[in-house]
């Protein structure tokens, strides 16, 4: 029996930040929108929703007296990924 | 990047190891600050082996370019991290790392510079003095001030650590193979002249972070220009 995969992560874009987010303490949104090739829109709401299951850290602040962005993977982020990850090498038999 | 679009398990995997790639090569240390070390220390190194092999002295010590060196240093570590948009978590530990070899160096030169004349003052108020004795009596006694012998070995041993760290952690083999090169330097280093222990500290340098720092650099530029 296969492990179902987790909604939240089995996103195009959800998928794409919290693997840029895994290999890194934190990263500024700016960051993650070039890399993700995504618009700052889409990334938000994508953001918001992956912060409200608590699978990520918002940090707002200024920096240079400009607003700074920050995102940070959470331990229960950390898991969900792995569990992820875990459920597709199943599925694909790695 | 649309978030409508529905992942196959193999779409994910391969999204998921094309994220991570993306972070490895989004980020390459621009490698100023090993330039800037390994030059410094190197000219310093350099400049006292000819100053003791040709028996010439500066107007002023050769070591405070190294120290003049920390200015630099500052205003680099303030634009980086202006500029840095990812923290990785290497970081806070290496920072650690090359904090702790600043304080071992400078608690080493402290060192250096103190004890010989504090043991001195020790062994005046105990009545005696360190003389050089010629064992077949060609040349006079002379009094001489104590000191430690082949110092500088202890610098070259110490250059090696925080090298061998970051090369480890950062997996940057040109600065593991530098720590390797400063070990077997300093193992050298034991059984030289104190005017050859600078000759081999400057190949240290530039082993530790002259080298890995043009590697740094040229890998850098050629990222930048792949960005442009």
């Amino acid at each position: 029996m296969f492990k179902e995969l987790d909604p939240i992560l089995h996103s195009q874009l959800r998928l794409a930040v919290m693997s840029l987010l895994i290999s890194v303490k934190e990263a500024e949104f700016t960051f993650i929108k070039e890399k993700t090739n995504s618009t700052a829109g889409n990334l938000s709401v994508q953001v918001q929703k992956l912060k409200e299951v608590g699978y990520i850290d918002v940090i707002k602040q200024f920096k240079d007296n400009y607003p700074q962005t920050t995102c940070k993977i959470t331990p229960k982020g950390i898991e969900a990924f792995e569990s992820y990850v875990k459920a597709l090498q199943e599925y694909l038999k790695v | 990047m649309s978030n409508e679009k529905h992942l196959s398990e193999k779409e994910s995997l391969q999204l998921i190891t094309d994220m991570i790639q993306k972070v490895k090569n989004s980020y390459h240390d621009k490698g100023v600050g090993p330039l800037l070390w390994g030059t410094v220390v190197a000219i310093a190194s350099f400049v006292s082996y000819l100053q003791l092999e040709y028996g010439f002295t500066l107007p002023f010590d050769i070591w405070w370019i190294v120290m003049c060196a920390i200015i630099p240093q500052i205003i680099l570590i303030n634009q980086d991290a202006k500029t840095q948009k990812i923290k990785r978590h290497e970081d806070a530990a290496l920072n650690a790392v090359w904090l702790v070899y600043a304080i071992t160096i400078f608690g080493l030169s402290f060192f250096q510079g103190t004890v010989p004349s504090a043991a001195e003052h020790i062994m005046q108020l105990n009545g005696s003095q360190l003389v050089n004795h010629s064992i077949n009596n060609s040349k006079p006694d002379q009094v001489i001030q104590p000191f430690t012998p082949s110092f500088y070995s202890m610098y070259i041993l110490i250059y090696g650590f925080p090298t061998l760290v970051t090369g480890m952690v950062k997996k940057f083999w040109p600065m593991t193979i530098g720590a390797i090169v400063a070990y077997l330097l300093f193992m050298i280093s034991c059984f030289t002249e104190t005017k050859y222990d600078f000759l081999l500290g400057g190949i240290a340098a530039l082993a530790c972070w002259f080298i890995p720092g043009i590697i740094l650099r040229v890998r850098y530029l050629k990222q930048k220009r792949g960005n442009v």
